[in-house]
């Protein structure tokens, strides 16, 4: 942006702060805070309007609980008239075992970014995951839980397995702390400084590099299970490919002064390193990453982790991609961000009351349409928030999404209910925690087709992609079509109805809304035409489905 | 601050000689592309690349580079091309008589021993990090926005797919042909004939409408294009599925190798962008020779008849060819008269589009122990391709937040291979 344009735009906002009065009070909810910061921001157009209630419903219960909501759920929440629903409802999902779910599918994405398992398995990680955020527990212990394990018992094993499944490839392990755990991609540091980003560093990059460098992973001969060992020696030397100099690193956060060992006592290890045996040293360096990343002093922890959520929720991360912050890529608001932060941090990094505080603000609440039939689509309007954006579901959303549409869900889950009653502990069928981990576990195959089609391994800060085969899997795969003619599945609930029903039960139970007047008059118009009403409902739900209305949170 | 995605920096991408169709390859809706003048340039100048990947590690002492009567030479012997003074490997007599339509580079040092980053290398033109492959770059700018196939096919005999495309997205990621068997689910439903298919497309393209009224259409493009790509490749299903012809297969080879290679070319002719074709079986640790003989049989005569084709057709110049594995094999021959893996000292062949023909660039020694004169590596390769077909190597992928070099900036073209 030049110059000149910041001093017009700067002149703009001071207008506008007039028309915005309302000042900000030290005492406002935080979701008060970031509406404000969102709605002052120079860039900011005319927003468009708070979305209705049946699609506040159905992106809050994808963005919390990982699915639509059931078309019982739709008729509730649009027949509820308190005017707290909203805010009942978001603490509602947060506190339901499908927000543990949806998160654990979140952060196994974002921290494994869809690696095979290698020594941990997914049963493991997934339980570990899902557990933690049934406990809410904070991001900074489960980063130091993360990045402290050893994986030598039973019980941290699973903890273990950022760095056990990346082989504690020491390159890798690098940048990805850095990209995952502080918003800073740091691969081209590793050989010299970054040509074009001057905030990029090799010391920046060995830094985090020696706090695990003297760690390596030790196979037990018996068990074949690895875990991870320690050095107590061994420097991190660094040369540049461009300068040929060479220096040296002591372990270091980013910026902060090097962390030096502490002077050697006599004894430097508590296990000596042998051949198959797991060294353990008086003094750890790993351990020191843990305490170092998580430290009050490291900004960029808690702001990567804000960030991350902020996308979550909004589409698009005040810095983005979420793992290219510099100084050429700079948050849109740093205020806001700031904000985000240091409130998480206040709150001892409680990403609940993180996303609950996000899920009340008038931001996340805007409608996806523009208010103009005539909106311009090279406007900013992306970057300012003026206007929701449409989310990609994951392959997990999308998967689960089209199983509660078309009833395969329901099914799935009376089947379990129902083989659990016949067992000596009926009484447990009643449980949502054992009800939503056996409907998990009832779909987790055909889930898995959509991650294998629609996931992708590696780096996951590109934008939505969509390719030929996912399309020819979504128009002509078994598996969609099974869903499609499921007996006693949502098409052959439509065949059942009268055709002046048919349009409603269909929109609420896959766009979880109410059909307008055009739109029912559409498919009633469809209903008078059809000579073979089965099949052309089926059509109609198949349509529905593959659509772009389904395939985005909006 | 975010730049336009839509625009891709384009215009400083395309060497401005091809501006017009380089262009004419960028993101969906540019203006330009309605004007049937433009489509028409673009079609005169589609531009493709056929990538034949000799999987394992062919050994140069055996094809490109042959050393005869030298301690590491091996029992075949070198034999004349039509290309006076080059001699290659008697294993290839029909390349050989067809040598004019290409060069060799002989002076390659990879320095990688490994199958997996050795292709990397080779494919992304860097040693390490999340790159593009060539055949996404090649998808990315060059396929026509109008391309009636997707831009980057591979056609291997294994399962594996490769993460190709990086930050360049899954439209430009390799659509993998599991041998000559068509892609997964090419044909509707049984239950759904032709005029039901068409009913329910409609259906969705009527939920689309609505829903896109008054919403940013960035993303749902994307979403509607991938049905549009997956339309295409049902219409090409009699292509993908259709009985071979006797002719071909006679001239070609009544083998994998040899089918692979007539899809190739059907490809290639129906407007695939980059076509690649992995020929496994080269990594001879025991009995190379055997080995070679065998492999190389099967490759020689069919490689052959597809360079005839393209060249009959009219193809050749606008088609970019590369020979090409993941490293070369050691001179010295180990006990179980096999080669082993070797970075340090091998060559990969080239043609067509943009590449000056007849040429032997670089030299190893008299053993083939090392490199003497040229020497280059995947870097150097990745930029020869992209310049060969006319896109300025040295600029920049504009992607969110971060400008990144196509090619490797420490590596350059090798210009005297360029036509």
């Amino acid at each position: 942006m030049t110059r000149s344009r910041v001093i017009v735009i700067f002149a703009i906002v001071i207008g506008s702060m007039a028309v915005h009065s309302q000042t900000l009070q030290a005492g406002d909810s935080l979701h008060v805070q970031v509406d404000a910061l969102v709605s002052t921001h120079s860039d900011f157009q005319k927003p468009s309007a708070i979305t209705d209630d049946a699609s506040f419903l159905r992106r809050v219960s994808l963005d919390l609980a990982g699915t639509i909501p059931t078309a019982k759920e739709v008729r509730e929440f649009l027949a509820d008239s308190a005017p707290d629903k909203r805010t009942r409802l978001v603490d509602r999902l947060l506190g339901s075992p499908q927000y543990a779910r949806r998160m654990q599918y979140v952060f196994d994405t974002m921290l494994m970014e869809r690696r095979p398992n290698k020594h941990v398995t997914a049963e493991q990680w997934h339980a570990y995951l899902k557990d933690s955020f049934l406990q809410n527990k904070s991001w900074r212990q489960l980063s130091q839980e993360l990045l402290s394990a050893d994986g030598a018992d039973e019980q941290s094993r699973a903890a273990a397995r950022f760095l056990l499944d990346r082989e504690l490839n020491v390159d890798q392990v690098t940048r990805d702390i850095g990209r995952i755990f502080l918003g800073r991609d740091l691969e081209c540091a590793q050989c010299h400084d970054h040509p074009a980003l001057d905030d990029y560093l090799q010391r920046h990059y060995y830094g985090l590099a020696a706090f695990i460098k003297r760690s390596y992973l030790v196979q037990d001969p018996k068990t074949k299970k690895s875990s991870i060992g320690e050095k107590a020696e061994g420097d991190v030397e660094f040369t540049s490919v461009f300068t040929s100099e060479t220096d040296q690193t002591a372990p270091r956060m980013l910026d902060a002064p090097p962390i030096i060992d502490p002077p050697p006592g006599e004894q430097l290890y508590t296990v000596k390193p042998e051949k198959n045996v797991r060294a353990i040293p008086v003094y750890s360096r790993r351990l020191q990453l843990a305490k170092s990343i998580t430290d009050d002093a490291n900004r960029a922890f808690r702001e990567n982790i804000a960030n991350r959520m902020w996308a979550l929720m909004m589409g698009r991360g005040l810095v983005d991609p979420v793992d290219m912050w510099h100084a050429q890529n700079p948050p849109t608001h740093p205020k806001l961000l700031n904000l985000l932060a240091d409130s998480l941090l206040e709150h001892d990094y409680d990403l609940r009351y993180l996303l609950r505080e996000l899920a009340l603000t008038d931001t996340y609440q805007r409608s996806s349409r523009h208010d103009t039939p005539d909106h311009d689509l090279s406007s900013n309007r992306a970057t300012t928030f003026s206007v929701a954006l449409l989310k990609p579901l994951s392959p997990e959303q999308l998967a689960f999404s089209m199983m509660h549409a078309t009833g395969v869900a329901e099914q799935q889950l009376a089947v379990a209910i129902a083989k659990q009653e016949k067992t000596n502990d009926p009484q447990l069928a009643l449980d949502p925690i054992w009800q939503e981990e056996a409907l998990n576990k009832a779909l987790a195959n055909d889930t898995k087709v959509f991650v294998n089609l629609f996931g992708f391994e590696g780096v996951q800060n590109t934008a939505f992609d969509a390719s030929a085969d996912q399309a020819l899997f979504l128009r002509n795969g078994a598996l969609v079509q099974r869903w499609v003619t499921q007996k006693n599945g949502l098409a052959d609930r439509l065949n059942a109805l009268d055709d002046n029903a048919v349009a409603e039960e269909l929109y609420v139970s896959v766009f979880s809304r109410l059909p307008d007047a055009d739109e029912t008059m559409f498919i009633d118009e469809m209903l008078d035409a059809t000579t073979d009403r089965k099949t052309d409902l089926q059509q109609l739900v198949w349509a529905a489905l593959v659509s772009t209305e389904f395939r985005f949170n909006h | 601050m975010r730049r336009n995605q839509d625009c891709n920096g384009i215009d400083h991408l395309i060497a401005r000689r091809d501006f017009l169709w380089g262009s004419a390859a960028g993101a969906i809706g540019l203006g330009a592309l309605s004007s049937p003048l433009n489509a028409a340039a673009l079609q005169r100048q589609q531009k493709r690349v056929l990538q034949i990947y000799l999987q394992g590690g062919v050994s140069q002492l055996e094809s490109w580079d042959p050393k005869p009567g030298t301690q590491y030479g091996g029992p075949f012997q070198a034999i004349p091309t039509s290309v006076p003074g080059i001699h290659i490997s008697e294993l290839l007599p029909h390349t050989a008589s067809r040598m004019h339509m290409l060069s060799l580079v002989r002076g390659i040092n990879s320095k990688i021993g490994d199958h997996r980053q050795g292709m990397l290398f080779m494919e992304k033109g860097r040693r390490a990090g999340d790159y593009p492959y060539l055949g996404s770059v090649v998808s990315k700018y060059l396929a026509p926005a109008d391309a009636e196939l997707p831009g980057y096919i591979h056609i291997s005999k294994r399962g594996i797919v490769d993460s190709t495309a990086a930050f360049l997205g899954a439209r430009h990621a390799e659509l993998k042909l599991l041998g000559d068997q068509a892609p997964a689910n090419l044909a509707s439903p049984n239950t759904i004939d032709e005029t039901a298919d068409e009913a329910r497309q409609r259906l969705r393209v009527q939920f689309d409408r609505r829903f896109s009224q008054q919403r940013s259409r960035a993303l749902t493009d994307v979403y509607n294009s991938s049905f549009e790509q997956a339309e295409k490749l049902m219409k090409r299903k009699a292509m993908f599925e259709g009985a071979v012809g006797e002719q071909d297969l006679d001239r070609y080879g009544r083998h994998d190798f040899g089918r692979h290679c007539i899809l190739a070319r059907d490809l290639l002719e129906n407007g695939a962008t980059c076509v690649k074709v992995t020929h496994h079986g080269y990594d001879t640790h025991a009995e190379n020779f055997n080995f070679h003989l065998e492999q190389l049989g099967e490759f020689d005569k069919t490689f052959s008849m597809l360079l005839d084709d393209l060249h009959d057709r009219g193809m050749l110049d606008s088609t970019l060819v590369i020979v090409y594995s993941e490293m070369g094999r050691t001179p010295k021959i180990n006990t179980k008269y096999g080669r082993d893996h070797w970075g340090t000292a091998w060559s990969v062949a080239m043609g067509g589009c943009g590449i000056q023909p007849a040429a032997v660039i670089g030299k190893t020694n008299d053993e083939g122990t090392e490199v003497v004169e040229r020497e280059v590596d995947g870097g150097h390769l990745f930029h020869t391709y992209l310049s060969a077909l006319g896109l300025d190597s040295t600029t920049d992928h504009d992607v969110a937040g971060k400008s990144i070099p196509i090619g490797d900036p420490a590596a350059a073209p090798i210009e005297e291979l360029l036509a």
